[in-house]
């Protein structure tokens, strides 16, 4: 076991987790191998600085605020039931039914669409793996779109890198695997960056695409310039222009929109701009008045502390609606405790938050609170969020 | 002797639990006392983030708290509990995903701010004796406990900077002095790569901070 070297095993043999017939060969490996020694001595180094970890006392104040929870709460047996989190379990499992449904209904058009393409043509190689190797089949709907120099003629592929152009006269339909499709509007640059299985990703230099996408959430992308669209199970349309801004709109289901780990989430019938070295601009509703987006925009592209995002954000607040508690949710995330605070007093007048949730605790930025008032909006909860965005969290057992 | 006192630890813990079952406060309270410095410790060097820090250290204790009647003493009851941790943790990091534009709560790392922070530390444990439940080794003079507590606070930056799983095998090992088995039952991973974890993290931590005088 031990001929080799024995560097994998140094930790372990210095907190003797080892056997004793594995440990006794790692000394005898480590008196004649210099290299083992010297990451040994690495290693014991790694232990003695981490040995200098020192524990914290935690604040004295946690148990109070645990105390006035679970004084909301009401003693069954076998434990605990926090009396105001059953409407939110009960929503919560509504949504989760609501939300497998959709799911399931998008994946049986997914698998009867593959099924009738492959029947109606039984001559067609499975897309991404013919002789030529990974690749989507693309189909002409107008003019002369092409694939790097080539032509499109009724049908044709393309090649992972390979870039489809349109002109300003052409179009074209991209097959996205087995998942969806994309329709290529004019003026528009495109190219596979990955087509797997799981992950299938499209990048948009410029122009404009449709999506729809009946793949379950999160296994469609696309990179733009400034910003990557993760589908969320939806339709959307997405247009990038030569300064590479975006602007994406969501016609059903939820998109995400992130760049440098700053998200926005996108519910149909709204819009997001996405800006180079800014990213995700936020969310607004399509409907919302000129001056409303306009201000918006002011805002997403001031800097921090001018007087222009103050009136910006002054104006956002003194136009906004009910309906425009997305944007204002999304705006504490974008915003110093000052701002924060005036956006707590608008919201609070048009979606007065749970009783839980507090002035201070959404200035500091508490998650808990932020996802209490995010499930009062009418948008689905947090939980259902967690769902779209990746594999439910492993629960202790 | 030892081992008597191991037995009667946990025949009073098997009694706190289940007055815990039975909905009784004051042993929540005291299993509360008992752990929340562990948990809170392993959440905020996990998340650097003390506020993040402090809805961990709720959630697993609402959790624990609304769970307990679950528990079945097939694993231990602090590997339960580790689990909780461990997986609230990492809920929290999906969740910082989303909320990246939050990392200004984080509180500061920067080289400058550490003495201040061991400063702060100090101070705190002259005014309140009760941070005396640290390791005798570590009762010392205040000089070497400045430095000590300026070693710790450069370490834990570094900490806060390996990956998240290395991070979380070097927390359960040196926070919580947990063996290799139980780490691997709390993380659901096996001894093997519990080993290759630490192992990669002990090195990390020794290239980045070998100007350490230690």
């Amino acid at each position: 076991m031990f001929s080799n070297h024995v560097n994998k095993n140094l930790s372990a043999y210095y907190h003797d987790e080892l056997s004793p017939e594995d440990a006794r060969r790692v000394t005898e490996h480590l008196l004649h191998c210099r290299r083992c020694r010297k990451e040994y001595e690495e290693i014991k180094l790694g232990v003695r600085l981490a040995s200098q970890l020192l524990p914290d006392a935690a604040p004295a104040a946690l148990w109070a605020d645990l105390e006035s929870k679970l004084d909301q709460a009401q003693v069954r047996s076998g434990g605990i039931v926090i009396e105001s989190d059953w409407k939110r379990l009960l929503f919560s499992r509504l949504s989760f039914k609501i939300a497998a449904c959709l799911i399931l209904i998008m994946i049986g058009i997914g698998i009867f669409l593959a099924y009738s393409r492959r029947s109606s043509n039984t001559n067609t190689p499975k897309q991404g793996d013919d002789a030529n190797g990974p690749g989507w089949a693309v189909r002409r709907i107008a003019g002369q779109p092409r694939i790097g120099e080539r032509r499109v003629g009724e049908t044709g592929k393309m090649a992972m890198g390979e870039w489809l152009t349109t002109d300003d006269s052409s179009r074209a339909q991209i097959s996205v695997g087995e998942i969806g499709e994309v329709k290529v509007e004019p003026n528009s640059r495109i190219r596979i960056i990955k087509a797997h299985e799981d992950e299938h990703r499209l990048a948009l230099a410029r122009g404009k695409m449709l999506a729809f996408i009946w793949a379950p959430p999160g296994q469609f992308y696309v990179d733009t310039p400034s910003a990557v669209a993760v589908d969320l199970g939806c339709s959307y349309t997405l247009e990038v222009n030569d300064d590479g801004q975006g602007l994406l709109r969501v016609t059903l289901g939820w998109v995400a929109f992130e760049s440098g780990g700053r998200e926005s989430f996108v519910p149909a019938d709204a819009e997001c701009v996405t800006r180079p070295g800014l990213g995700p601009g936020t969310p607004y509703f399509s409907d919302a008045s000129a001056e409303f987006q306009s201000s918006l925009a002011r805002f997403d592209t001031a800097r921090d502390g001018d007087a222009a995002r103050a009136d910006a954000l002054d104006a956002v607040l003194a136009r906004s609606r009910k309906r425009d508690a997305l944007t204002l949710w999304h705006l504490f995330a974008r915003t110093n405790e000052t701002e924060r605070g005036r956006i707590y007093d608008q919201l609070s007048k048009l979606i007065p938050p749970p009783k839980k949730v507090t002035r201070d605790g959404i200035i500091r930025g508490d998650r808990i609170m932020l996802d209490g008032w995010w499930d009062k909006l009418g948008l689905g909860n947090t939980d259902w969020w967690r769902m779209w965005k990746g594999p439910l969290p492993s629960q202790a057992k | 002797m030892e081992r008597r006192a191991a037995m009667s630890e946990r025949v009073s813990e098997g009694r706190l639990i289940k007055a815990c079952r039975e909905g009784d406060r004051e042993a929540f309270r005291q299993l509360f006392e008992s752990y929340n410095d562990r948990v809170w410790s392993i959440a905020l060097h996990f998340t650097g983030d003390e506020a993040a820090a402090r809805d961990i250290t709720q959630q697993v204790f609402l959790k624990l708290f609304t769970s307990i009647g679950q528990f079945r003493h097939e694993a231990s009851f602090t590997t339960w509990l580790y689990r909780l941790v461990v997986n609230s943790c990492l809920d929290e990091q999906r969740r910082r995903r989303r909320f990246v534009s939050f990392d200004f709560f984080r509180s500061g790392e920067r080289e400058e701010d550490l003495s201040e922070e061991a400063h702060r530390e100090i101070n705190a444990m002259g005014r309140d004796g009760s941070h005396d439940w640290r390791h005798p080794e570590q009762r010392s003079a205040p000089e070497d406990r400045y430095s000590q507590l300026e070693r710790s606070a450069k370490v834990k930056a570094a900490v806060r900077e390996l990956k998240p799983k290395l991070r979380m095998a070097i927390l359960l090992k040196y926070f919580e002095g947990l063996s290799y088995e139980e780490m691997a039952q709390v993380l659901g991973c096996s001894m093997g790569t519990i080993a290759s974890r630490l192992n990669r993290g002990h090195q990390e931590l020794a290239r980045k901070l070998a100007h350490l005088d230690l």
